[in-house]
């Protein structure tokens, strides 16, 4: 892949390579989004973070099945492991 | 695709073959459907024989709706329900 | 044992060919298949997307497309989909 314009990205893994040491952003499984900075991975998206804000995005049911407005919960985390299986995306933050 | 089994990348890659596919999609402009039926829409940096992905310039659709912008983004490729070019080939 | 075919040898017998792809959930593709692997990873082009819901299907076209063979139940060789 000869593409001069990505900055040596020559595999999707370089472009979480690049982003060790910076805030990224990691959509998982089940409505979760964290943020953090990214100390490490491997191949299957283990991940460790610091300084994380995990974002939870909850829709409760009333009794008779009707959904509410989605609710959504977060909370600050110091260091954090997230297992690979449960990463949908990741990407730098802008800024 | 299992994550622990990619595919062998070096074999004499049929025309059509998913392969051949993946090489001539470099750059393009594709859409990228996960499981849960969310869209990725973006210019197709990288990828690799587990179909993760790496675009640029992405947009998340979900429910018709624009729901996210990233510069970058990597998916994981387990995710990956279909890639479709947007562009002719 | 002269007759007999590997199911894989089936699916090469289709490039060429409408397909259609029913999906382990409640999702089913049609098009022309140009390729597979191994993993029956496939390549269609002028490709239909069916979502089949209790108010009806939904259609979405699509250009070339590589379908990750993971969520594949089932493929109809000549198959034209769901509203033929």
């Amino acid at each position: 892949m000869d593409d001069a314009a990505n900055s040596g990205i020559s595999e999707p893994l370089d472009l979480v390579k690049l982003s060790l040491g910076e805030r990224v952003f990691i959509k998982l499984r089940g409505d979760r989004t964290v943020t953090g900075v990214l100390h490490a991975y491997d191949a299957h998206m283990n991940v460790v973070l610091s300084q994380v804000e995990e974002t939870i995005h909850i829709v409760d049911v009333t009794e008779d099945g009707n959904p509410l407005p989605p609710r959504i919960e977060k909370r600050n985390l110091e260091m954090l492991f997230v297992r690979g299986d449960g990463v949908i995306l990741i990407s730098p933050t802008q800024q | 695709m299992d994550s622990a089994s990619p595919q062998p990348e070096e074999q004499a890659a049929a025309a059509g073959s998913p392969s051949e596919f993946l090489k001539n999609i470099v750059g393009k402009r594709v859409k990228v459907r996960i499981g849960s039926g969310v869209d990725y829409h973006g210019l197709l940096t990288c990828l690799d024989g587990y179909m993760n992905v790496a675009l640029e310039e992405t947009e998340e659709w979900s429910n018709g709706r624009k729901t996210a912008e990233y510069g970058d983004c990597f998916l994981r490729g387990n995710n990956v329900l279909y890639i479709s070019v947007l562009e002719a080939l | 044992m002269a007759s007999t075919i590997l199911p894989l040898e089936l699916v090469d017998r289709c490039i060429g060919s409408p397909i259609w792809v029913l999906m382990k959930n409640e999702r089913e593709f049609t098009g022309t298949l140009m390729g597979f692997d191994d993993y029956v990873n496939m390549v269609l082009k002028d490709v239909k997307e069916y979502e089949v819901t209790p108010e009806g299907i939904t259609e979405t076209e699509l250009g070339q497309t590589l379908l990750n063979g993971n969520n594949i139940a089932m493929l109809i060789p000549g198959g034209r989909g769901p509203k033929a």
